[in-house]
């Protein structure tokens, strides 16, 4: 078991508040991906997961439980930067790793970055970025944990090595254990990622189940008979979480129900009703949109 | 394994409901016959690069639709009992999605129940011709 708690979990530096009251759960041998712009508090939930960084308040447990020593064992780590010694080998970086874990698989840390095309005998700073991630994602998986926490793990890949780091991901994930990865590429997470959680500027922005959350969000669109035309009783409706009025025409954001929202709108006398899908990108940008231009918008349309 | 599936991660359309869809469209066509083993939940997932639960579920799905059947320890294979039934349930499903979808956009559009019917006759007549 490996369910992974965050609870308040508030992280501050001096005046600068990183990341404010998150709370998720990662579930037990889940994919979970880490979304959010830049600074928006990623790493930060990362470092104090790892007890890199102590939390201000608010707590990460692991079944239950503080980090304690033993958990670390449990856990590998891939960090956003290089944190590979320059004047070391990719060789040497290996036996560092044997000596330093219990757990650490030799032959399958020289079966991955062989797969990865990486040179043993190259120091570390004769490596590409890309190759220094992959360096770090190969190290990491070999130390068949119990938990992989990845920070970018596909940074400065070609799509190739972009690919084969996620069928690794989901290969961890189908022996059993729980990998939480962070990705500015969205396309990724959509593909490997079971649940995800958006941060954005330290809090959290959404949370939830890929499959569900593309179930669920919808844009219903419909043509209104006029434009001065009043949309009664749709301001309060608790399936809707935005609405756009452009002359005639409406799009409403739906959290759920989009069929019975599509209904309402046609009880109202609106035509050419549809139901448009959102992908996951659609949503992560809904979701990290400034809140007060959404409710400018919600004011616009005379509701 | 002769299944081949493919998967769009970037659509709006839930992947567990893309890989419903897609098992029910090969048993329908004949492409998966009854009795014959899927790839295994990891090896499905690998080869899509999808999440494997993803799969998981939608081969949960999948089994309470009565389009395959899981042996625990040796797979998931095609329903063999009743292969004919399977077939037509698989390709009912998939064709009912598609009808459901064409008559909501005709009826968005402003046509009346009976303008649809008229147009979905005329289409079974140009695509059932020979067999008048």
């Amino acid at each position: 078991m490996s369910t992974i708690s965050i609870k308040n979990l508030r992280k501050t530096y001096g005046p600068y508040v990183a990341v404010d009251d998150l709370t998720f759960e990662i579930p037990d041998a889940c994919v979970f991906g880490l979304l959010g712009p830049n600074g928006a508090g990623k790493t930060t939930t990362f470092k104090c997961m790892l007890g890199l960084a102590r939390a201000t308040s608010g707590s990460v447990l692991y079944d239950g439980a503080p980090l304690v020593p033993e958990t670390l064992e449990r856990i590998a780590y891939v960090p956003e930067r290089s944190v590979l010694y320059e004047w070391m080998t990719v060789a040497e970086h290996l036996e560092m790793q044997r000596r330093a874990y219990k757990k650490f698989n030799v032959a399958r840390a020289n079966e991955l970055l062989a797969q990865f095309g990486i040179d043993l005998r190259k120091k570390a700073r004769a490596l590409s970025k890309g190759m220094r991630t992959a360096t770090m994602v190969a190290l990491a998986i070999a130390r068949e944990a119990d938990i992989l926490i990845l920070d970018e793990p596909t940074s400065g890949l070609d799509p190739i090595n972009q690919r084969h780091v996620l069928n690794l991901i989901i290969n961890e994930s189908a022996r059993g254990a729980t990998v939480i990865f962070s990705s500015h590429q969205i396309g990724q997470v959509e593909r490997a990622a079971e649940r995800i959680a958006v941060i954005d500027r330290g809090r959290l922005a959404l949370e939830g189940d890929v499959d569900s959350l593309k179930a669920d969000r919808k844009i219903v669109e419909a043509i209104l008979p006029s434009e001065s035309f009043a949309l009664n009783g749709l301001a309060g409706d608790s399936h809707i979480l935005r609405l756009d009025r452009t002359g005639r025409i409406v799009r409403a954001m739906t959290s759920s129900d989009a069929a019975e929202v599509l209904a309402k709108f046609e009880a109202l006398g609106a035509s050419g009703l549809r139901i448009v899908d959102l992908n996951l990108e659609d949503i992560f940008l809904y979701a990290v949109s400034p809140a007060d231009a959404t409710a400018d918008v919600v004011e616009d349309t005379k509701l | 394994m002769p299944v081949v599936l493919t998967v769009d991660p970037r659509s709006g359309v839930p992947i567990y409901l893309q890989v419903i869809e897609q098992v029910k469209r090969s048993v329908a066509l004949g492409v998966l016959a009854a009795g014959e083993q899927l790839p295994t939940v990891k090896q499905l997932a690998l080869d899509l690069t999808i999440n494997p639960n993803t799969v998981a579920k939608a081969y949960r799905e999948l089994e309470r639709d009565g389009v395959i059947e899981t042996a625990p320890g040796r797979g998931s294979f095609v329903r063999g009992n009743g292969s004919i039934e399977t077939t037509k349930t698989a390709a009912t499903d998939v064709a009912r999605d598609a009808i459901e979808a064409a008559v909501r956009e005709a009826k968005s559009i402003g046509l009346l129940a009976d303008d649809i019917r008229t147009l979905a006759s005329a289409a079974i007549d140009r695509w059932f011709r020979e067999d008048a």
